[in-house]
């Protein structure tokens, strides 16, 4: 009953925010809130769409950097083949690895350098890699490798939104380190914004 | 010399090492209050703790700064005691500060459940069987910086006898003025108690064994014909091996990146447990330290990587440091009471004593090998403590070496062998030798368990098996 309510108030909130932002929301979008239950902050859950027609090619690089000891953004989307420039933003060495999937190691390089990895062996998305420094074993972050570039990040109130999505039927996802929901189906029409909003468990 | 003459001899030579073991306490330092500070793991500076790795070490060389430490890399933001700008206005204005905005407080607790054999002088074995010594000791650590330049470490360790009575110690209480003047890293001070930098900073850099290299730490020079082995701890006034604390004031500094200095003033041997006049030294004199040491490969002192590829494993630092170092200790007009085999009661004066040194630890990939040689000499004069009467004076040498290697066997798994050896002044006490197998698990980052043997090579039916739980927070 109480998750019931809370669906419900969410839903209101987006339909207001949604007529609020109305202006600015591209017709054919997705906006929604993404709420994270038990979590005092919603950010960094990644909205997708799991499977889009077509075949997409990365536009250009993504970059990740490592500031004050933290991987920057602690999440990075981002389409198959997309290159990754992984900076180091601080005095103090930084290295990268993952030991997720195929694993790797891209060593360990001072401020100011950087290194690249190609992220072109995700068989099936999402492939998510978790990105860990041996240096620094408090430092996390995470490259969620995606079929396609319609996908959002959620800032600090769950609010995402995610432009330019071709008229067609969908099935809409969300990923989070630490919580689940189920996907939703999602209908996009040519010139009317779409909401779409998300409950996180454990 | 009958059997039991030879016990007699082994048992005064060595004092037992299990003894020792139970008496010397290693300071273990591993301080979460920085873990707070710059909200990063353990890992980020110590391999097992308190064994520090190569940025560890450069952070603690640095007077507890991180290698181009910028503001933003502070992770809990200091209380400004005055704006910046009143530096511009010093003389008519106080030097600003800063201290920690949460009280920079750390504790370490150490269990251990204790297992000793040791041999007494009429033959017989007295053996304890999981004596659980819950706590064995307790740590409350201070320690952070005091804006620029200036740093500070406190330790106080608290141990319980078994009557119930609480043993408190001061172990470290020292400021410190890092860089006051002239390039980065060139000079440094500090003023107060706390562990030379002497052989290699101490158990901070080498100790991952629960016994203190007593070879090295805990010899006793005093005897009639020279010292006769371990146990300075157990003697009144004040041990005169080569010291794990000081009080005092050090210079050291750091040369291109690469070479590191260190000169110490210590008070020396203080004046024993039946002075009254409150004074800390024995004597006027002042004992003298230095230490010279280069290092080949791997992490500056400062951290500096000079464009060298850097280890992805922050353990691992593909290198060679070699040292030299040197104490000169006054112990004049201290009378350490003595008392013959003859039942003759004498004081024996250590005029003056001095320690030298030469040592190199190895670090490569994950095996690290540390030895130091330590040649030592005294100057001891024999009172009859009755009529005061110089009976004989001599300067008796003794020398002692280790070697330890510890192995990486997983981030969290490390196994250390070590040999160390004393022959005391006295040639008449054979040599002492002593083995130490160490296993030691990080179970967490801050949650140490490990289980150590220690064996008097010389005599078998001296030995311990002790395993320790040791958390930091
Ligand atoms: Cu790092």
């Amino acid at each position: 009953m109480f998750r019931h309510s809370v669906v419900i108030g969410s839903v209101c909130t987006a339909i207001v925010l949604a007529y609020v932002a109305s202006p600015i929301g591209a017709s054919d979008s997705i906006t929604g809130v993404v709420k994270v239950t038990g979590l005092a902050s919603s950010a960094d859950a990644v909205v997708y769409i799991q499977q889009a027609p077509g075949s997409f090619t990365p536009a250009k690089p993504a970059q990740m950097d490592q500031r004050q000891m933290q991987f920057v953004p602690h999440v990075l989307p981002i389409v198959a083949g997309t290159t990754v420039k992984f900076l180091n933003g601080d005095p103090t060495p930084h290295n990268v690895f993952s030991p997720d999937n195929e694993k790797y190691n891209l060593g360990t390089w001072p401020q100011g350098q950087s290194k690249d990895y190609t992220f072109n062996k995700c068989a099936k998305t999402p492939c998510v890699y978790t990105q860990l420094c041996r240096v620094h074993p408090e430092m996390e972050g995470y490259v969620v490798v995606l079929q396609n570039p319609f996908f959002a990040v959620t800032n600090k109130e769950g609010h995402y939104q995610i432009d330019n999505v071709p008229p067609g039927s969908y099935t809409l996802a969300v990923w989070h380190e630490k919580a689940k929901a189920q996907p939703k189906p999602v209908i996009v029409e040519a010139s009317k914004p779409t909401t779409v909003d998300f409950v996180l468990g454990r | 010399m009958t059997r039991l003459e030879r016990t007699r001899r082994v048992v005064a030579g060595a004092v037992l090492v299990c003894l020792a073991l139970a008496v010397t306490e290693s300071t273990a330092l591993a301080v979460p209050a920085f873990a707070r500070k710059y909200q990063t793991s353990c890992q980020t500076c110590h391999i097992v703790f308190p064994k520090l790795n190569a940025f560890g070490e450069a952070f603690r060389l640095r007077g507890y700064r991180m290698p181009a430490e910028t503001e933003e890399m502070v992770k809990e933001p200091p209380v400004s005691l005055g704006a910046p700008a009143y530096k511009r206005l010093w003389p008519q204005a106080v030097w600003p500060g800063a201290i920690s905005s949460h009280t920079p407080l750390a504790v370490n607790v150490k269990l251990a459940d204790v297992n000793t054999s040791s041999l007494n002088e009429d033959g017989t074995v007295t053996s304890v069987k999981n004596d659980l010594q819950f706590p064995q000791e307790v740590n409350v650590f201070g320690a952070g910086t005091l804006g620029d330049h200036v740093s500070y470490l406190s330790e106080i360790t608290f141990g319980e006898g078994s009557d119930g009575s609480v043993a408190v110690e001061l172990e470290h209480a020292s400021i410190h003025f890092d860089s006051p003047f002239g390039p980065e890293d060139l000079f440094h001070f500090r003023l107060g108690k706390f562990a030379p930098n002497l052989a290699d900073g101490f158990q901070e850099m080498w100790i991952s064994t629960d016994a203190g290299i007593d070879s090295l730490f805990n010899y006793n020079p005093i005897g009639f014909n020279g010292g006769t082995g371990l146990g300075a701890d157990a003697v009144s006034p004040n041990p005169i091996s080569l010291p794990t604390l000081v009080r005092g004031i050090e210079a050291y500094g750091i040369i291109r990146h690469r070479a590191l200095w260190v000169a110490g003033i210590a008070n020396g041997v203080g004046p024993g447990s039946n002075d009254t006049t409150g004074r800390f030294d024995g004597n006027n004199a002042k004992d003298v330290y230095a230490r010279f040491d280069y290092k080949i490969g791997g992490m500056g002192f400062d951290g500096d990587m000079g464009g060298h590829p850097i280890p992805d494993k922050n353990w691992q630092d593909n290198s060679l440091r070699l040292g030299v170092f040197a104490y000169r200790g006054d112990a004049s007009g201290i009378n350490f009471p003595f008392t013959t085999d003859s039942g003759l009661m004498t004081n024996i004066q250590d005029v003056h004593f001095q320690r030298t040194g030469i040592y190199a630890s190895l670090f490569t990939g994950d095996l690290n090998v540390f030895s130091v040689y330590l040649h030592g000499s005294d100057s001891l004069q024999v009172f009859d403590a009755g009529t005061a009467a110089l009976l004989s004076t001599g300067v008796p040498d003794y020398h002692a070496w280790f070697t330890q290697a510890d192995y990486l066997l997983y981030p969290w798994l490390q196994a250390g062998l070590r040999y160390e050896t004393v022959t005391p002044a006295d040639r008449s006490v054979p040599t002492l030798k002593t083995g130490v197998a160490n296993l030691s698990a990080l179970i967490r980052a801050n949650v140490k368990a490990m289980v150590e043997y220690q064996r008097d090579l010389r005599q078998g039916k001296n030995h311990s098996l002790n395993a320790v739980l040791r958390f930091a927070f």
